[in-house]
């Protein structure tokens, strides 16, 4: 008996010296401005490309090679452990490593160089402040000549240019932080602005092609854009992964569980209040005639595989997105939708949203035209209205397998 | 010792202690949080190729096809079980997992079985359509002096309704009946007859198209109100893509 009021008194001291130590740590301002820099993190998403330790060895793959990410641990050998504030900071914004040693823009640095000193100190001290991991990466596997990092600097000169965002004072308060985010540390264009040849992001979000993915307009285009999304509904997206109009599968999958789940409900209104007002794009470009033989193709192998799920109408049910007036079947180009039918796809599971529906590939059974076929009727049936689809573009996902 | 008593005592626990060893080197998975989720994943059954035979000698094809087409002879409703592929759907399955009985522990003890049991021998089903037609071509030839393809469709119905009722023993092995190669023929030929197109048999659907069975569909709600009102689409395999 009073053995054990002894062990429990004990423990109960254990507890709070443990308390006490916490306590202190919170209170010192090393803690605190690596629990802001961790939120840094989730801003800018560095697990996602660097890995949930940050040691990198996440292979990105590019139109001019494949990139592996490095280690970005304090380790002194293999991470950026010798790296000081300043030479994180000329990485981040300006794409330039110490000793002069140029980054290639797979690291989003046109987007970091408009994040503030401060956050990128207080980001800074977090990644001080992770666990060092020994584990050295062979980032640079591009082709020749992409493969020669001074090269950089034409593209440097070319494309990047690393200007602060001024606050637009015709605008709200929240749609000036909504634009720093989306601009900055999200760098949501990374994979939704269009590519031009060399791979620089245009300055708009209509959309763009990614390691096999159609990143979705997210202007305020009602067909191909999310002019049909609330406020609310770009909100519940980003931190549950669902709406009532879309699912988030593929990489924006990982971006939310990465990233926007994790935002703060103030950053996230702030990221819907700038999107929701994006001027709309020109849109994918035209639909299909009625009367087109791919229409009535895929009408049939619509109902024998797509209706049971997503429904004869096209409006899908709690757990399965509708099609209509989903905007991610009715992109400029159809990469996105054709890999969700032959390669499956997989919703994100938050907390909010854990059911995390699949849908299951249908390489066995459909082939490249039939998949053409049914994509285009899903492209302009229930007021939807895009370009048909070539076989082609089936074809090239279904390589990958 | 008492003849049925084939299981002592000391070979449960034999078993049961063997078991307990099994289950702890058992190669399990844990799943916790999200489901496992690959793309391209998939196991669908693959379709048969038509041509030939994997298992049938070529008279025990014809053999079987001749009495698939007398327990399902061609007339108006439907074709044969010949030329629906039924022979073709019982090789296929005899040359794979069925026919091995592969899932099935087939060592002794041999215990007698009630007959909701199925059967209780070593044979795997392969051997036993094997014994069963030899067993068969050596009645017709004693009886008849010809192979069972060679009779009238009458001789033939005599003979298998002979090897139903009971009116002929075929020299099978003990354990393994006349009657029960007659069902097993009989459940091999209607399964062919009605299963999934690419299995072999119900060649172009047709026994579906007969009874009206719409097929591997799987929504039906644009017609689930549409009460007295026969539906309207044909028929579609696992393999359909258009329907």
């Amino acid at each position: 008996m009073s053995s054990s009021l002894i062990s429990r008194s004990g423990s109960r001291l254990r507890s709070l010296m443990a308390f006490a130590t916490v306590a202190l740590l919170t209170a010192s301002p090393a803690f605190a401005a690596s629990n802001a820099g961790k939120y840094q993190a989730v801003l800018g998403d560095c697990e996602g490309c660097h890995g949930k330790n940050l040691a990198g060895g996440v292979a990105l793959e590019t139109p001019f090679g494949k990139l592996v990410t490095p280690n970005i641990t304090p380790d002194r050998e293999t991470g950026i452990g010798t790296y000081s504030l300043e030479d994180f900071r000329k990485a981040m914004t300006q794409g330039v490593g110490p000793g002069g040693k140029l980054l290639y823009p797979a690291m989003p640095y046109p987007y970091y160089a408009r994040m503030r000193d401060g956050d990128i100190a207080v980001l800074w001290s977090y990644i001080r402040s992770v666990k060092p991991v020994k584990q050295a990466q062979n980032v640079n596997q591009l082709r020749f000549p992409f493969n020669i990092r001074f090269a950089m600097h034409g593209w440097n000169l070319l494309y990047f240019q690393p200007t602060a965002l001024a606050p637009d004072s015709a605008k709200s308060a929240v749609w000036n932080r909504g634009r720093y985010l989306v601009e900055g540390a999200a760098h949501c264009g990374a994979c939704h602005a269009p590519k031009n040849f060399l791979g620089a992001d245009k300055p708009v979000l209509t959309g763009g092609l990614l390691q096999g993915w159609y990143a979705p307009d997210l202007t305020g285009n009602k067909v191909s854009g999310i002019g049909n999304w609330s406020g609310d509904d770009i909100v519940d997206y980003l931190k549950t992964g669902r709406n009532a109009h879309s699912i988030a599968s593929g990489p924006m999958a990982d971006v939310v569980e990465n990233s926007t789940m994790n935002m703060a409900g103030g950053d996230l209104v702030a990221i819907a209040t700038y999107l929701a007002d994006l001027p709309p794009s020109g849109g994918p470009g035209g639909g299909v005639d009625r009367r087109d033989m791919q229409l009535q193709a895929g009408a049939r192998v619509y109902r024998m595989n797509c209706a049971a799920c997503h429904g004869l109408d096209g409006k899908g049910s709690a757990i399965f997105p509708p099609l209509a007036g989903n905007a991610n079947v009715t992109q400029a180009l159809a990469d996105t939708a054709a890999r969700m039918v032959v390669a499956g796809s997989k919703a994100v599971a938050t907390p909010a949203a854990p059911t995390g529906p699949a849908m299951p590939s249908f390489a066995w059974k459909l082939d490249d035209a039939q998949v053409a076929n049914v994509l285009t009727y899903i492209r302009n049936n229930w007021g939807n209205s895009a370009p048909a689809v070539e076989a082609a573009v089936v074809e090239r996902v279904r390589a990958e397998k | 010792m008492h003849p049925s008593r084939t299981v002592s005592r000391r070979s449960l626990l034999a078993s049961a202690a063997a078991l307990a060893i099994l289950a702890t080197t058992a190669d399990g998975r844990n799943i916790s949080g999200n489901l496992p989720w690959s793309p391209f994943a998939g196991d669908p059954p693959k379709p048969v190729n038509p041509l030939g035979w994997y298992f049938f000698t070529p008279g025990e094809a014809a053999t079987v096809e001749a009495i698939a087409d007398r327990l399902i002879p061609a007339d108006h409703l439907s074709p044969g079980g010949k030329d629906s592929g039924c022979a073709v759907y019982i090789d296929r399955q005899l040359a794979g997992s069925f026919g091995q009985a592969s899932r099935l522990y087939t060592k002794g003890p041999f215990a007698k079985g009630l007959s909701t049991q199925g059967y209780q021998g070593d044979l795997t089903p392969a051997g036993r359509y094997r014994l069963g037609l030899r067993a068969l071509a050596d009645y017709t030839h004693a009886t008849y002096k010809k192979d069972f393809v060679a009779l009238t469709p009458a001789q033939q119905d005599v003979v298998l309704a002979g090897l139903d009722g009971g009116a002929i023993i075929l020299k099978l092995k003990p354990g393994f009946s006349t009657k029960e190669f007659f069902e097993l023929v009989l459940q091999g030929t209607m399964e062919g007859f009605f299963a999934d197109p690419l299995y072999g048999g119900n060649k172009n659907m047709a026994s579906w198209k007969m009874i009206g069975f719409p097929g591997a569909r799987y929504d039906y709600r644009d017609h689930i109100d549409k009460h007295n009102v026969p539906y309207p689409r044909g028929p579609v395999s696992i393999y359909s893509a258009e329907g």
